[in-house]
């Protein structure tokens, strides 16, 4: 019973089906399942380790400069990428040749950035704040979100390129339907 | 997908019309989603993409090529970033309450993929007057879909033009919601497409096939 | 084991003109409880998804044919699913969306992804929220372009809400209570579903994984006073059985294979049934039908690699052996 009530949370705040983030992200990312677990993958690590810079920024930040909020988010994304590029370059070379485009594509992304923004303005908006273990979680939720929603247009991937699907609407436009047909029923749900 | 602008054949005109900023090379979605139910919604960032971009754009093209890419993107967006506090301080006087309603896709609009990984291979390799022409019809390909999208969910979601309302029955709530957005900018994708391969029938021919056509269910 | 075949055909008007018997037949049951309005309005419907289906071709440079006619059933099934004194224009809009973006979007009857019927009804419960779920009273008729003056609540909403159902087992099978027009003849569904079942117009695997998982739920956690009030209150509302027909059973858009279409219907009810109990929705069967749209298209994926790996296996020099797939 939780299970169900827990997936129907995780798909209600699901940054891609509810905030439409990261969608470029999703098309490249739901093409083979390669795609798919590296690009997973390397949101997940991006927003849950942004998500602990964002919960240092804000517990720094004074109100009166909340302005460089997205500047220190973008340094804080910035040094993350940094790092996972230099580990995985020092960690194993043909490793680092077959993610980096997967990390290249992750890192200034709308989802990442998308979700250190939301979480954030989660935390301003509850009293007390929602700790460091709300942030990591959040930021966790929404890789996890991502993963959902991958995995659903994965499964369409072939029916949408198929050469059935009238050649204007093949690819993207109809990813975009099914996506949206999707989120509808996520709505009525909500 | 994309025009290249070291292609001479590519137009600085491309960005508007032949490889529209959102509905061909599928850059800044989400604010179109999310954000243009409204034509104040749909000013507000129009006007906000328009700045960050042009200025973002124009000073990232001093940075030195030589930098190593993720360097390189860092910056962009930092500066874009940096951009970012005074247009947002302009917004709040000339559209008042707009960044709360908006939420956290204004912020987003500094950090979109134009600036940050389309600037390097549509902009800087080419001439400054040429990159200011370019980076103009970008600019103004996306504030069009913005716009036709905003006076399309605006006028059958809620009935009104601008806040005027006009006699529209019956009006359809959920054409404001998310789902609308997705679905309307897809049916706006294919349309957009017909219409292009019905003006340039030789080099759509190229892109359908890099549509990656699986054929067979 | 086999079933009573009355007639074996796989041929999809055989199939078309068997869904159409059936739902006219609701449709006459929901005309005789609520009047004109409700024969206008799948009327409406009809219209609005032929035109929508003609333009579409049209504009993917395809003639309509007769193979193009289940599009009828699909405005049919949707209209059944409204109240009957649900708005011409709502309804219609509805039908051109199921058409058009559900369906035509993705290559039309070819390649089949979404159920058109469950999507309009999505799209409906989105945008008319207030007007989707107030219905008539029984003989309480309604003209063309009349109203009823009273509009209430659906049994199945008083069931969710308070566990109770007060109307006799005679008026639950015939229909006597307020709710979706074609949804609530229930007496008529179960007679549907045998025979459509047995002339294979429907995944029979799906449709079994259904009543089997409310079964299953109604033991685990029942709704009622007991299992068997549970079961079939269960079943009988919130158009569980109307869906389990019509919309999960789908051959179109359900697995193949039993086996996959079973679990496919399973988990869906399991679903439906768990968000019914916790948050009291109305009719969430449909809309989670919806939602498992990827399951069942990974089904299906998976029900291909196994076909083209049982087809690698045949060597060219077996014996003229032939795999049966074990289609419902």
């Amino acid at each position: 019973m939780f299970l169900v009530t827990d997936l129907l949370v995780l798909l209600g705040a699901n940054l891609i089906l509810v905030q439409a983030l990261g969608i470029s992200t999703i098309f490249v990312a739901a093409g083979n399942r390669k795609n798919l677990i590296c690009t997973a993958m390397a949101i997940t690590v991006f927003t849950t380790i942004g998500s602990a810079g964002a919960c240092a920024v804000d517990s720094i930040l004074p109100k009166s400069a909340a302005d460089l909020r997205l500047l220190l988010y973008v340094i804080v994304i910035g040094a993350v990428y940094i790092c996972i590029l230099t580990g995985t370059y020092m960690l194993n070379r043909k490793f680092f040749e077959s993610v980096r485009r997967y990390i290249h594509i992750s890192a200034f992304n709308c989802a990442v950035m998308g979700t250190l923004l939301s979480i954030s303005g989660r935390a301003y908006d509850t009293v007390g704040g929602i700790g460091f273990k709300g942030y990591i979680l959040g930021g966790l939720e929404a890789g996890f979100g991502f993963i959902i929603t991958a995995l659903m247009l994965l499964a369409a991937y072939r029916k949408l390129n198929s050469s059935k699907v009238p050649a204007s609407f093949r690819g993207f436009p109809a990813m975009l339907v099914y996506l949206g047909i999707i989120s509808m029923a996520v709505f009525a749900l909500r | 997908m994309y025009s290249d602008p070291a292609n001479k054949t590519s137009s600085r005109f491309d960005g508007l019309l032949a490889d529209n900023t959102v509905l061909s090379a599928l850059m800044v979605i989400s604010p179109v989603i999310m954000c243009s139910d409204t034509l104040r919604n749909a000013e507000a960032l129009i006007y906000a993409f328009s700045a960050i971009t042009f200025i973002s754009v124009i000073l990232c093209s001093f940075v030195p090529r030589k930098l190593p890419y993720a360097v390189k993107v860092i910056i962009y967006a930092a500066i874009a970033a940096l951009v970012y506090i005074p247009v947002k301080s302009l917004a709040q006087v000339t559209y008042p309450g707009i960044v709360s309603r908006v939420g956290i896709y204004f912020p987003l609009l500094a950090v979109n993929s134009l600036i940050v990984f389309r600037g390097e291979s549509l902009f800087y390799g080419v001439k400054k007057a040429r990159m200011i022409t370019s980076l103009t019809f970008y600019i103004l390909g996306f504030d069009a879909v913005m716009l036709v999208t905003a006076v399309i969910r605006e006028l059958f979601t809620y009935g009104t033009f601008n806040s005027h309302m006009v006699d529209v029955s019956p009006t359809v709530s959920g054409l404001g919601m998310p789902f609308g957005g997705f679905i309307l900018l897809g049916l706006m994708c294919g349309v957009y497409r017909k219409v292009r391969s019905a003006l340039r029938p030789a080099s759509d021919a190229e892109e359908r096939k890099e549509g990656s056509d699986v054929s067979g269910n | 084991m086999h079933f009573i075949d009355i007639k074996n055909n796989n041929n999809e008007r055989h199939s078309w003109i068997d869904m159409m018997l059936t739902l006219l037949t609701l449709e006459v049951m929901s005309f005789f409880y609520n009047g004109l309005h409700s024969a206008a309005l799948a009327a409406v419907c009809l219209i609005s998804s032929l035109a929508a289906e003609a333009v579409c071709l049209r504009l993917m440079k395809r003639s309509f044919t007769a193979d193009d006619l289940p599009v009828s059933t699909d405005a049919l099934i949707t209209a059944l699913m409204l109240p009957a004194v649900f708005d011409y224009a709502p309804a219609c809009i509805a039908c051109i969306f199921a058409v058009v973006a559900a369906k035509s979007v993705f290559g039309g009857r070819n390649n089949m992804i979404f159920s058109p019927a469950a999507a309009a009804y999505c799209f409906l419960y989105t945008s008319w929220k207030g007007q989707i779920l107030l219905f008539q009273q029984p003989h309480d008729t309604a003209g063309v372009f009349e109203t009823p003056e009273t509009l209430v609540n659906s049994a199945s909403h008083v069931f969710n809400t308070s566990g109770k159902f007060a109307y006799s087992g005679f008026e639950l099978l015939m229909g006597n209570f307020p709710g979706p027009a074609g949804a609530v003849s229930i007496l008529l569904l179960l007679i549907a579903s045998v025979i459509l079942i047995a002339r294979k117009d429907i995944s029979a695997g799906a449709f079994t994984g259904t009543v089997i998982g409310v079964a299953v739920m109604s033991a685990i956690s029942p709704c009622s006073d007991s299992f068997v009030s549970s079961f079939i209150l269960t079943l009988c509302n919130n158009m569980m059985l109307f869906a389990a027909l019509f919309i999960i059973s789908d051959r179109r858009i359900a697995p193949k294979r039993a086996y996959y279409a079973f679990f496919y219907g399973f988990f869906i009810t399991v679903f439906a049934y768990v968000i019914t109990v916790t948050t009291a929705k109305e009719n969430a069967v449909v809309i989670v039908s919806v939602l498992f749209t990827p399951v069942s298209l990974g089904l299906k994926n998976l029900e291909k690699k196994i076909e083209l790996a049982v087809r690698e296996d045949l060597s060219p020099g077996a014996s003229g052996m032939e795999v049966k797939a074990d289609v419902q």
